[in-house]
């Protein structure tokens, strides 16, 4: 079965090196790096956000020019930052730009943000705001999800609701999701397959478990692996270089 | 926002012109029963121009205020804060007292492009995504650079008549123009309040945060550039008829804003209908004030915007915090 | 020693002689300069005010020309060293002081409110220049206009820019009185388009000074109205006269009644 997404030659000048990937529906793929590696990068390549460059085909589709109802319903982004301007409800906030008869009701019951549709949201927790701007990526039930750290601010809980979430959107619904995950752990156990990234660069695009087994996780993160389960301890001091 | 707003809005803009026109009704009244036609001409001359530049201006600075503070994501953000008005009325005096071209459609153009300079150069000094207090004190140092070397050019200016002229350009007034003046800014005013109309979906959308903004599709570099020229040429005509007026630019759209759930697009044209009945409720104020004299226009929209304004400094400091 | 005495008689013979009878006289101030340039002769001038050499101010700039132009401050009239410096109004106590300890005479006019202050602001020039019999000549004009004045006056409004009149009982009504015209009494002598509009005149007196230039005084005349008023009749005049409204205005009042009488 041919990827539902392929991009080649994504590059931000500076920040992401060229890069090229294919994604497969169905799967949930965790992006994992040091700061600095280009992760929010390559996410903002492959949702057209300038000043990046490359070409980016969903579903046989170029993204580039296409209308935003359209675009919508073949991916969606979340960005990193809960910063909120415009005090607006929750309600609307979800409504914002939304492609015409987005039905979003089932989502709000997923994420189970009822009681805050009617707030405002400058005045939420930053775990609920978070939880309304995932709803809102999810809304246009998009055939890919861009999501840059969407358990950063939540509470335990529903950090494992919310991967559980994911994790049946890929299986269940066959979308494509690339999630930039700063927990190594909660990535390789929730991923179907990890790329990790170092200085720009795509340095490995694999399994979890092969991921381990290379080597590379302590190469790019500097620390010492300790056991199958992905416990990391800072290396000794003399042998760090 | 409903259809029903909407309507309430545009009535009110309604009963405000109609108020300009009549008011004060006794002179028009004693003229009708003596001499019609003559009515009618102080009607259409005096009266009709003049209703009709407020509504014009104030629409433009409604809507251009809505959507200069939908580009900047900050709700200080306004034609007169951020220098347009004052760089307008520069552009305009250099071209009519100092190059000495003094056609109405030369006067817009040198009004237009003073606008684009300030505009221009708010954006070089503060960046589109700068703070609250960067983007005020670039645009405070803009007005203020722009109101002096507009008080200069008119100290040089070859008539002395001109200094005088101060006054007007910089405090605005909607005295004594004539229709054809009012359509000079009639029509640039509506087709970049029309313009604008078209960038709403793309400006709601900002409300997000620029990257998702872009993500969704929308070119957010280029619907600045579209907000920029589109408020110089609504802003600029305006300005090259009646001089800078202020403050309405600012309040409009926070009452618009109120009505479409802070939707920052969306109120762009609920600001333009609210912008028009702020301006013309300020000159009929100005014309039927019992005081002796006539005050110009920017005097009364200050006195009540003013206080306003530091209102909503205060009022944003505890909302908008991180 | 006859060549040293013959050299020292020539030199003292060339040294320029005291200006005996004649005065050397500068000009501070446009109404003053008016009446220098009307009745001095070239000689006595020793300067006039920049603003007389103006196309824009007055219309004998090409007159003014001839001589040596001051900035209307005593600093730039003390290098042509006058002995008499005219000017108008009362506000200069302290260069009235320095001029006379510098041994130079001020003879301040005061402003003419009647066409007799006009008269007397006349004598009094000519008698400063020794030159009483050119001031006569000028008197005798003004008399003999007022002798002809009209007796039926025309209700009449005189305009300039912004809606700019002058006072009914001011020197300027005087003058048109002379011409057969009435100026109407005005609030704060403006008036408004509406009452342009509403209460014509029959005579509208509009004033073309620097009507070429713009100002929202000039773009004020170019509204409908006020370029249309319906007044029975509409005489331009050359606005510069009416500044100072001095003996100048002796050729225009001919003009204006010839134009009414037609």
């Amino acid at each position: 079965m041919s990827p539902l997404v392929t991009a080649q030659d994504l590059a931000i000048a500076g920040r992401l090196e060229p890069s090229s990937l294919e994604l497969r529906a169905g799967e949930l793929v965790g992006l994992v790096g040091p700061n600095g590696s280009g992760k929010t990068s390559l996410l903002h390549a492959l949702a057209g956000i300038p000043p990046s460059t490359g070409n980016v085909r969903i579903a046989g589709q170029i993204t580039k020019g296409m209308h935003p109802d359209h675009r919508q319903r073949l991916f969606t982004f979340l960005p990193a930052s809960r910063d909120v301007v415009w005090p607006l409800k929750a309600r609307d906030l979800i409504s914002l730009a939304l492609p015409r008869g987005a039905d979003w009701a089932k989502v709000a019951e997923r994420l189970d943000i009822g009681a805050l549709l009617d707030r405002r949201m400058d005045r939420l927790s930053t775990g609920e705001r978070s939880r309304v701007m995932i709803a809102r990526a999810l809304a246009p039930d998009p055939r890919l999800l861009l999501l840059d750290e969407p358990i950063a601010n939540l509470d335990p809980l529903w950090q494992l609701l919310l991967l559980d979430e994911l994790r049946r959107l890929a299986h269940d619904e066959d979308k494509a999701l690339l999630v930039a995950i700063h927990d190594l752990r909660a990535a390789a156990e929730w991923s179907d397959r990890l790329i990790l990234m170092s200085e720009r660069q795509i340095r490995a695009d694999a399994a979890p478990s092969a991921l381990v087994a290379s080597g590379l996780i302590e190469k790019v993160f500097g620390v010492e692996l300790a056991g199958a389960d992905l416990r990391l301890r800072l290396a000794d001091r003399q042998s760090s270089p | 926002m409903s259809a029903r707003t909407i309507l309430a809005l545009v009535g009110l803009v309604v009963l405000a012109f109609a108020l300009s026109m009549a008011l004060p009704w006794s002179s028009i009244d004693y003229l009708f029963r003596r001499d019609p036609v003559l009515a009618r001409g102080l009607l259409v001359e005096l009266r009709l121009p003049r209703a009709l530049l407020a509504l014009t201006y104030g629409a433009a600075l409604g809507a251009c205020g809505a959507a200069v503070q939908a580009i900047f994501a900050n709700p200080l953000a306004s034609p007169d804060l951020t220098g347009t008005t004052s760089g307008a009325a520069l552009g305009a005096v250099v071209t009519a007292y100092l190059l000495e071209l003094a056609s109405p459609f030369a006067l817009s153009l040198g009004s237009i492009a003073g606008a684009t300079g300030a505009l221009g150069l708010l954006l070089a000094l503060s960046g589109p995504r700068a703070e609250t207090s960067t983007l005020l004190l670039a645009g405070l140092a803009i007005s203020a650079l722009a109101g002096a070397l507009t008080t200069l050019a008119l100290a040089l200016a070859p008539s002395p008549f001109a200094f005088y002229d101060a006054y007007e350009w910089l405090m605005g007034s909607l005295v004594d123009r004539s229709l054809a003046q009012a359509a000079f800014a009639l029509v640039p005013a509506a087709v970049a309040i029309l313009l604008l109309w078209r960038q709403v979906p793309a400006l709601d959308s900002l409300a997000l945060g620029e990257q998702s903004a872009e993500a969704i599709g929308y070119d957010i570099g280029r619907v600045r550039l579209w907000v920029v020229v589109l408020t110089a040429i609504g802003v600029g005509a305006c300005v090259a008829i009646c001089g800078a007026i202020g403050f309405v630019g600012l309040v409009a759209p926070v009452f618009a804003r109120r009505l479409t759930g802070n939707r920052p697009g969306s109120a762009i044209l609920p600001a333009a209908l609210i912008g028009a009945a702020l301006l013309l409720a300020a000159d009929l104020a100005v014309r039927t004030a019992p005081l002796g004299r006539t005050l110009p226009i920017g005097v009364a929209t200050a006195v009540l915007g003013a206080p306003f304004f530091l209102w909503l400094v205060t009022h944003m400091r505890w909302k908008l915090g991180p | 020693m006859r060549k040293l005495v013959a050299l020292i008689l020539l030199g003292v013979l060339a040294w320029p002689a005291p200006a005996s009878a004649e005065h050397h006289v500068a000009s501070v101030n446009l109404c003053t300069d008016e009446l220098l340039l009307l009745l001095a002769s070239p000689s006595q001038i020793a300067s006039v005010s920049h603003l007389s050499q103006q196309p824009q101010e007055t219309p004998f700039w090409r007159q003014a020309r001839r001589y040596k132009s001051n900035d209307g401050t005593l600093l730039s009239v003390l290098q042509q060293r006058p002995d008499v410096v005219l000017t108008m109004g009362g506000r200069g106590h302290d260069r009235q002081r320095i001029a006379k300890r510098l041994g130079i005479r001020t003879v301040e006019l005061p402003y003419p409110q009647t066409i007799d202050d006009v008269i007397a602001s006349v004598r009094l020039v000519a008698r400063t220049l020794d030159r009483p019999g050119a001031g006569e000549k000028v008197v005798a004009s003004m008399v003999a206009l007022k002798r002809t004045a009209p007796s039926r006056r025309l209700d009449a409004l005189y305009l300039t820019g912004g809606g700019l009149s002058v006072s009914a009982n001011g020197l300027a009504a005087d003058w048109m009185r002379l011409a057969g015209l009435q100026q109407r009494s005005l609030r704060g002598d403006r008036v408004t388009l509406e009452q342009l509009l509403v209460a014509p005149p029959s005579v509208l007196l509009r004033s073309n000074y620097r009507s070429r230039q713009y100002s929202r005084e000039q773009q004020w005349l170019a509204h409908p109205l006020a370029s249309r008023a319906k007044a029975r009749l509409t005489l331009q005049t050359d606005g510069r006269l009416w500044t100072c409204m001095g003996p100048s205005l002796v050729r225009e009042i001919p003009r204006l009644r010839r134009m009414l009488q037609s």
